[in-house]
């Protein structure tokens, strides 16, 4: 490790890690921004940023006075209460009261009076709302039927929720649709990379008539678009036999990650050196057997690269599992479940998206960790003596 | 068959497949079509090192050929008939796309794309890698900066959607304009022009964590040797990344770039659920995407249009590989 | 009944996953309202015991709950087994399912003009005469229930494709009933009166509107609702027909006259709340929220009969919020027409249990079941109207039994191309400032290099 060669300024390492921080922080926040919605509630969601989700919110509310009882006193008509005893109120205010800081008896004016004031009203009537909830009408006829309306501006505490965590996760099927995303991926990442590993070889240390046309063609096939694909591959599985199913899904995923795969594995094995390679050849060895003894082991990073993208990609993947699998419920993947039946009606219900995404993000990140350990150092260092 | 013990067997016998399949061809080729010893020893190993390559390749090719070649020759097919499929056009695909002031469009933006999209990523990837090479917490650092990645694009579309909301109470940039005293929030994707770069920022959001990956890796298989050297020969930590480690490793970073150029030229996702294609920010894979499966003709035109446009990047990589092979 | 938020979440949350085993949520025999007659009557002539038939739709979460609840009748009555998968992206799903040959038994289309292009192309079944006739017969306007499924098949011969099922009315506004009585506001008859009111409300500090055209990759088509709408009041109906099947140029005076209608209410910035330039940045699904918020950010929203899925939470339908016809002009005598859509079912892949089940769709208890839940309407004559859930279904049924005029949304009918591209990115550019001229011509020069 070079911190104890000379070289390596202690200013310099605070400048590295300064700017690493600040990049990090740049690069997190959009997301802090929908980790901390998939927290909050719908309502509260579309009040106010997310950074300002641990501060209360100032919203209006209706509710309608209690005219269950009105009493008389000194020749005018009564009516108290609390406004959170409200049924139509106490939903919002789930802790049973709030603080209140201005009211009013039209929609259009709902903080017209501050809290505790007594406010005057056409006809005589009087009305006033105090901060925690009581109020008190007046009338100097007698009160029939409903109450009066009474809007109210008030800051509700700041409400954290598993709910929308709850929803997503519990909903009916998800584990069942977990376990088929894992059936998909892990085939899907395995086998690509085990037929692209071989193919990389030869493209990048064997010498061949049409080498440099066939590296071309990987890299040209890297732009085909999926969509193109779609309907004839699906008409070839239905020709074959497959149809809609794990297998042809198997297969299209292979199919579709192997120019990528090809590519950088490729890419990677050009770099090694050729003088462990040409010393192993010049020893007896078979091309295999270089492959399978030199090359391959020491091309551990690239193919732990490769996985995680290859992982990444098929588990977030929408529309090949929504064509090459059937559709029915014991088949979905996680990313169609979401999309299909989570969010079916719901599709402006910004907190169950926000919760969905992090919850599909979850695997992909372990795997990742996971991964980071064969992204390592050394595995070249050593073997050149 | 319950699919997870499906999968599970799918993968024993993938693997043990596929290894097998290799070994034992090359057992065949070397034992048995052409034996290392005899009379024709020397024509035999030739011989044989003349088809191994073509063992290696044949399930990567094939499988490319089955799933990628086949549609694209039959979609080149397609194009050259019109909306139904049923009238032969030859190029009047091409020509109508021409002349449609949206695909021009799209044209332009997506040369813009292009030309920032992967050399942002990859010139960021390459600074935290290197960045975070030596760092204790570097792998944290890393996966933080990698999870946009991991993060579905109907994810990223909604955190952005946070981020560029046209109402200062939901939207990031309004409420930091806000606090700055602007009076009425701003639509940033509605500003001619500029509303390409902030959707571009979306992408090299995400794709720098690929540039990451890659490139970390490749900064790692630089011999220790090398670097002690130059550090011994008195060389400051600039100079030994700029004149000794990329280098070293620019034909990685060259693959990045290509691979995430590429990319740009496929993603439509991000335009799609935005904008939609609205307010002159179209571009190629959207477009294409709006037509596809309703006029298929066009759609397949559009996508070869793209696949020209790649041409450039496959021949220089060719002239690339007859480099290596020297 | 009222729940909490948090009860109100966990019962969604459990109504909104699949429920493969429910049982029939009506006992049969038991409600006087529904048609059990004709229930027994389909039962007893139909078996189809070891039979599957796939189903694929655009209806998932809580619609998907409802058609399960209908299939289940027909599950009961013929003891198929029935699977019905609803997909977001369904326009897409089936045209590729149909071409790669693994379509489903019988799709439920929500565009006329995606049955049409398919049936050309030969992926759709026929329905037999004995069918048209009795939707002739059978639905209000039945003729133009027939007309409307109509294409040109494969072979080039008119025959009917599909049959309605489930309705959407458009023709609506919806508003806060008791911010209007605060304000001492009346619902409008005409569009005059309609007109004067935004005036006034603007007059009185307020603001009249709210719209939204934001839908992602669909962002637009609230406003070709608009449009539709206004051409139905703007011009007789056969010039409606004319542009829908482009007789006439999109660029026609006729055309630009009803979009510009729809201009003097959305690019007024008074009008509009938030102005007319983040109307096609506001979601469709979030604009109504202005309607509830004290003080009200606007006071009217124009949309289909679907929208009340999207209102806030503890908004009654009838009470908190309701709804009124979006009105005609008085002085243009061109009657109360109303703008519809709806579902069609058509058979792509034939089967005998496909057959069957077309024939379910023609019995009152098919059509009643979902009637007396939510979010359903039928021209159906034959049902029992006290079968509706909710005196507004009911009435929003009335409103579309007794319309003197009927027309179909015009962007479902159009080619994809426009009615689902050049259509919705005109409008964006429209209310955005664009000229109505300009726009036009951009969508008719793409409609004529269709070919």
């Amino acid at each position: 490790m070079s911190d104890n060669v000379a070289g390596e300024k202690a200013g310099l390492t605070w400048a590295v890690q300064i700017s690493v921080v600040a990049l990090v922080i740049l690069w997190l926040i959009p997301t802090v921004g929908l980790f901390v919605s998939s927290f909050r509630e719908r309502d509260q969601i579309s009040a106010t940023g997310w950074w300002l989700a641990p501060f209360s919110v100032e919203l209006a509310f209706r509710g309608r006075a209690d005219a269950a009882d009105p009493r008389q006193e000194n020749g005018a008509w009564v009516i108290e209460g609390s406004i959170f005893d409200d049924p139509e109120v106490a939903t919002a205010f789930r802790s049973g009261s709030g603080v209140i800081n201005a009211f009013g008896t039209r929609g259009v004016a709902p903080g017209q009076f501050a809290a505790g004031t007594v406010a005057e009203l056409p006809n005589g009537d009087t009305l006033s709302l105090a901060a925690d909830g009581a109020y008190r009408f007046t009338s100097p006829e007698e009160i029939t039927g409903n109450g009066p309306r009474v809007y109210f501006e008030a800051s509700t505490p700041p409400r954290f929720t598993l709910e929308n965590y709850r929803t997503v996760l519990t909903a009916d099927g998800m584990d069942r649709a977990f376990i088929n995303t894992l059936t998909v991926t892990v085939p899907a990442t395995i086998i690509p990379i085990l037929i692209a590993a071989f193919a990389a070889y030869a493209l990048a240390w064997m010498d061949f008539p049409g080498r440099g046309f066939l590296i071309a063609a990987v890299v040209g096939l890297l732009v085909v678009p999926l969509q193109l694909a779609l309907v004839p591959l699906l008409g070839l599985h239905t020709r074959l036999g497959i149809g809609q199913s794990f297998l042809g899904i198997w297969l299209a995923h292979t199919g579709f990650g192997l120019p990528l795969a090809i590519y950088l594995l490729r890419n990677y094995m050009v770099g090694l050196p050729r003088d462990i390679i040409e010393s192993a050849k010049v020893d007896g060895a078979t091309d295999f057997e270089v492959f399978v003894k030199i090359v391959l082991p020491l091309s551990f990073p690239a193919l732990a690269s490769f996985a995680i993208f290859q992982f990444l990609w098929t588990w977030n993947d929408l529309l090949v599992a929504k064509v090459f699998l059937p559709s029915g419920a014991a088949t979905q993947v996680m990313t169609v479940k979401i999309a299909d039946d989570l969010l079916g009606s719901r599709g402006g219900d910004w907190a169950i998206l926000a919760t969905a995404a992090f919850v599909s993000i979850a695997v992909p990140l372990v795997v990742f960790f996971t991964m980071q350990r064969y992204l390592v150092r050394g595995l070249l260092a050593g073997s050149v003596k | 068959m319950n699919p997870a013990t499906q999968g599970l067997l799918t993968i024993f016998i993938g693997v043990f497949g596929c290894i097998g399949y290799f070994y034992a061809s090359n057992l065949v080729l070397d034992k048995v079509i052409f034996p290392a010893r005899g009379p024709n020893i020397g024509r035999n190993i030739n011989a044989a090192n003349r088809v191994r390559p073509w063992l290696f390749l044949f399930p990567a090719v094939f499988a490319m050929g089955v799933y990628l070649v086949y549609p694209v020759v039959g979609s080149f097919y397609r194009s050259l008939f019109n909306r139904m499929g049923d009238e032969f056009v030859g190029f009047g695909n091409y020509g109508s796309l021409m002349g449609d002031p949206e695909f021009q469009t799209s044209l332009f933006n997506n040369f813009l794309w292009v030309l920032v999209v992967p050399a942002a990523s990859t010139f960021i990837g390459l600074l935290v890698a290197q960045l975070t090479d030596r760092l204790a917490w570097g792998n944290i650092a890393k996966s933080l900066i990698f999870m946009p990645m991991a993060i579905s694009f109907v994810g990223a579309s909604l955190i952005w959607k946070f981020v560029y909301a046209n109402n200062a109470d939901i939207g990031l940039i309004n409420a930091i304009r806000d606090v700055f005293g602007a009076s009425q929030p701003i639509d940033p994707l509605q500003i001619p022009f500029w509303n390409n770069l902030f959707l571009m920022v979306i992408l090299i959001w995400i794709q720098t964590g690929f540039a990451m990956v890659i490139l970390s890796g490749a900064l790692r298989g630089i011999p220790e040797e090398t670097l002690e050297a130059a550090v011994l020969d008195g060389a400051n930590p600039f100079q030994i990344f700029f004149k000794i480690k990329v280098p070293q490793i620019m034909g990685t970073i060259l693959v990045v770039w290509t691979t995430i150029t590429i990319l740009v030229l496929k993603v439509f996702d991000i335009v799609y659920a935005t904008t939609g294609g609205n307010f002159g920010t179209q571009i190629l894979p959207s477009y294409m995407m709006s037509y596809m499966f309703r006029d298929d003709g066009r759609a397949t035109a559009v996508a070869f249009v793209i696949m020209l446009i790649v041409l450039p990047v496959m021949i220089w990589n060719i002239v690339q590989a007859r480099k290596e092979m020297r | 009944m009222r729940v909490t938020l948090l009860g109100g979440a966990a019962v969604f949350a459990l109504t909104t996953g699949w429920a493969q085993a429910q049982s029939l949520l009506f006992e049969p025999g038991e409600d006087a309202r529904f048609n059990w007659a004709s229930y027994d009557e389909f039962a007893a002539a139909n078996d189809l015991t070891g039979q599957t038939l796939t189903i694929t739709g655009p209806w998932t979460g809580l619609d998907a709950e409802l058609v399960e609840s209908m299939l289940e009748y027909f599950r009961a009555a013929t003891g198929a087994t029935v699977n019905y998968s609803g997909s977001e992206s369904f326009e897409q799903d089936i045209v590729i399912s149909a071409q790669a040959g693994s379509a489903p038994n019988i799709a439920v289309f929500p565009q006329p003009g995606l049955v049409a292009d398919m049936a050309a192309r030969g992926n759709i079944a026929s329905l037999d005469a004995a069918t048209a006739e009795w939707l002739r017969a059978n639905y209000a306007a039945g003729d133009s229930w027939v007309d409307l499924a109509t294409f040109p098949g494969a072979d080039g011969a008119e025959a009917l494709f599909g049959l309605f099922y489930k309705i959407d009315l458009k023709s609506l506004v919806w508003y806060v009933p008791e911010a209007f009585e605060e304000a001492g506001y009346d619902v409008p008859e005409t569009m005059e009166d309609l007109k004067a009111l935004t005036e006034q409300i603007v007059a009185d500090g307020g603001t009249p509107w709210c719209i939204g055209l934001g839908s992602g990759a669909a962002t637009g088509w609230p406003a070709t609702d608009w449009v539709e709408d206004m051409m139905l009041r703007v011009n007789p109906p056969e010039v409606y027909d004319a542009w829908v099947s482009n007789a006439i140029p999109f660029n026609d005076p006729q055309v630009i006259a009803a979009i510009e209608e729809f201009g003097w209410f959305v690019r007024n910035d008074e009008f509009v709340d938030g102005g007319a330039a983040s109307v096609a940045t506001t979601d469709f699904r979030d604009s109504p929220g202005g309607l509830f918020a004290f003080p009200p950010r606007c006071y009217m929203h124009r949309q289909a009969s679907f929208i009340p899925t999207f209102f806030p939470e503890g908004n009654e339908v009838g009470t908190d919020v309701d709804f009124f016809y979006f009105p005609a002009f008085a002085a243009k005598d061109l009657g109360q027409p109303v703008l519809g859509a709806g579902t069609m079912f058509a058979i792509t892949t034939d089967s005998p249990a496909a057959r069957t089940f077309i024939e379910w769709l023609k019995t009152p208890i098919a059509h009643e079941v979902w009637m007396a839940q939510s979010g359903f309407l039928t021209p159906f004559t034959g049902v029992n109207l006290d079968a509706y859930g909710s005196e507004t279904t009911r009435a929003l049924g009335e409103i579309l039994l007794g319309a003197t005029t009927f027309r179909f949304d015009g962007s479902d009918l159009m080619p994809g191309e426009i009615g689902a591209g050049a259509f919705w990115t005109g409008m964006v550019d429209y209310t955005t400032g664009a000229d109505a001229e300009a726009v036009t011509k951009v969508i008719q020069d793409r409609w004529s290099s269709l070919n």
